[in-house]
């Protein structure tokens, strides 16, 4: 178990890393962050199954300027760990996923706190490197980014730690306290994550153009599933 | 193409944006990551001149912010401009006027781009096609996001490099409402079909029939609703929480 959490930890850096301070290839985004972690905690499915949910719940909320949106990186972490440790070999029950998809927001908000934490320090450094290149250190620019970079890594390394072990806990003992019974009722919520998912997508999409081009696709799509299912 | 700079400089100024965000703060948010960048430039212009180097590195860790995929163009433009001034032959002024009435248009026309429009996109494609095969869902996302990111960091760049009315015909003639615009459709059509296959699917699980109708109808109010409620800053996440106090009152009845 040990090394799973190493692992863990150095992809989460690297997550994160991407999420903010570099490359921003969407390495972060929960589809890739839960597939890997369904990896790593042995149920890739389990994974893809909550990073595709995870993917489009948080969309609507835009990084823009100075505003940090909920952290879905490490909502994926948490609710990718989760999913490997609560699916069995039928998969995961649909009590267990929504559950643990509703338990993760916690996570995305202590991660959106932790971020606005880095950055508040930051704001030292760069300070620091303002006052150091004023004397004439030139290599300060480059001190000051690396120092800016490697907190970045280890509060994300700090955080991928804390997620990833609480989603296993949760997988593994939180949610098999609950009967069959409770988690067909908790089921009952299911139904309305996807839709959220539609809704965080078409808020980012909507203008007087695409809302008839959405709501036209979803009935054909709904339309066309029923009908083959019928025929079939 | 600048001739002043070697090609390892520009190559090297290049790579360094990546690293925009690097020290992302309050205060001058881009500042140091954005002077980072521009380093090597600064070092081949100004060598053997430590005043002007100073005077050079504090001028661009002035306040900076801009869409981080976008910064390549001012980033380009910038160099050139530091060329003419080391030549003395611009108004060292002329980089602070000319990256802060950049940024925040090029801020909008990325935010626009980027996150109203290829992000939404290329998520909903990677999810749809995650349910067929998870790696091809990662990879549809990551080719749908990158292709346009990572061309239009290198096109940016070089069109900055060229000259700032390069930059300017640039950012003029690479049709960014029109891309923005035909992305959104994309996802609105994507995003259709996930919420049409989502309803469906609840219907089915209800029996079908006639019925299914009105799973359709309430699958779209639920959409429509969610809709209004992020457009008025209601955040998922609050939406998630009711939900799960929601369900932990149906688990303890």
């Amino acid at each position: 178990m040990g090394w799973q959490f190493v692992l863990a930890a150095i992809l989460g850096a690297i997550a994160y890393l991407d999420r903010t301070a570099t490359f921003q290839l969407m390495l972060h985004r929960p589809l890739v962050v839960a597939t890997a972690m369904g990896a790593v905690f042995g149920n890739v499915s389990a994974g893809a199954q909550v990073g595709a949910v995870l993917e489009l719940l948080y969309l609507a909320r835009l990084p823009v300027g100075a505003s940090i949106p909920p952290d879905d990186t490490g909502a994926a972490l948490f609710a990718g760990a989760a999913g490997a440790a609560a699916s069995s070999s039928v998969g995961l029950d649909a009590g267990s996923f929504t559950a643990l998809l509703l338990l993760s927001v916690p996570c995305a908000e202590l991660g959106k706190v932790v971020d606005r934490l880095v950055r508040r320090v930051n704001g030292r450094i760069a300070a620091l490197t303002v006052e150091a290149v004023e004397r004439g250190d030139s290599q300060a620019v480059e001190h000051g980014l690396f120092a800016g970079l490697t907190l970045f890594a280890l509060a994300g390394m700090a955080l991928s730690l804390a997620f990833t072990g609480a989603g296993v806990a949760a997988g593994k003992f939180l949610l098999p306290r609950f009967g069959p019974e409770s988690k067909a009722d908790f089921a009952a919520l299911m139904p309305i994550l996807p839709l959220l998912g539609a809704a965080s997508v078409f808020s980012c999409s909507r203008t007087d153009r695409t809302a008839p081009v959405f709501y036209l696709t979803m009935m054909m799509v709904f339309a066309a599933i029923l009908f083959f299912r019928w025929a079939g | 193409m600048s001739e002043g700079l070697s090609r390892d400089v520009r190559r090297s100024v290049w790579r360094r944006q990546f690293l925009l965000q690097g020290c992302w703060n309050y205060e001058g948010m881009q500042n140091v990551g954005f002077t980072y960048s521009i380093l090597p430039a600064l070092r081949q212009l100004y060598g053997g001149r430590p005043e002007e180097m100073a005077k050079a590195l504090k001028r661009h860790l002035e306040y900076f912010n801009t869409q981080p995929s976008m910064a390549g163009v001012i980033l380009g433009a910038s160099v050139r401009i530091e060329e003419r001034i080391a030549a003395r032959d611009a108004d060292p002024r002329a980089i602070g006027t000319f990256k802060v009435g950049l940024m925040g248009s090029l801020g909008a026309i990325g935010d626009a781009y980027f996150w109203g429009a290829l992000k939404p996109m290329a998520s909903v494609a990677g999810a749809i096609l995650s349910l067929v095969h998870p790696l091809l869902g990662i990879a549809a996302l990551l080719l749908l996001y990158n292709l346009s990111h990572l061309s239009i960091r290198l096109q940016g760049f070089a069109a900055g490099m060229a000259g700032e009315e390069s930059a300017v015909q640039y950012l003029k003639g690479a049709g960014f409402a029109s891309r923005t615009m035909d992305r959104k459709i994309v996802a609105a059509i994507l995003g259709g079909a996930w919420a049409g296959a989502a309803g469906s699917r609840t219907a089915i699980l209800f029996g079908g029939g006639a019925a299914s109708w009105g799973f359709f109808l309430v699958s779209v109010l639920t959409v429509h609703l969610l809709t209004v409620l992020f457009r008025k800053a209601v955040s998922p996440s609050e939406v998630l929480l009711f939900l799960l106090i929601v369900g932990t009152l149906i688990l303890l009845q």
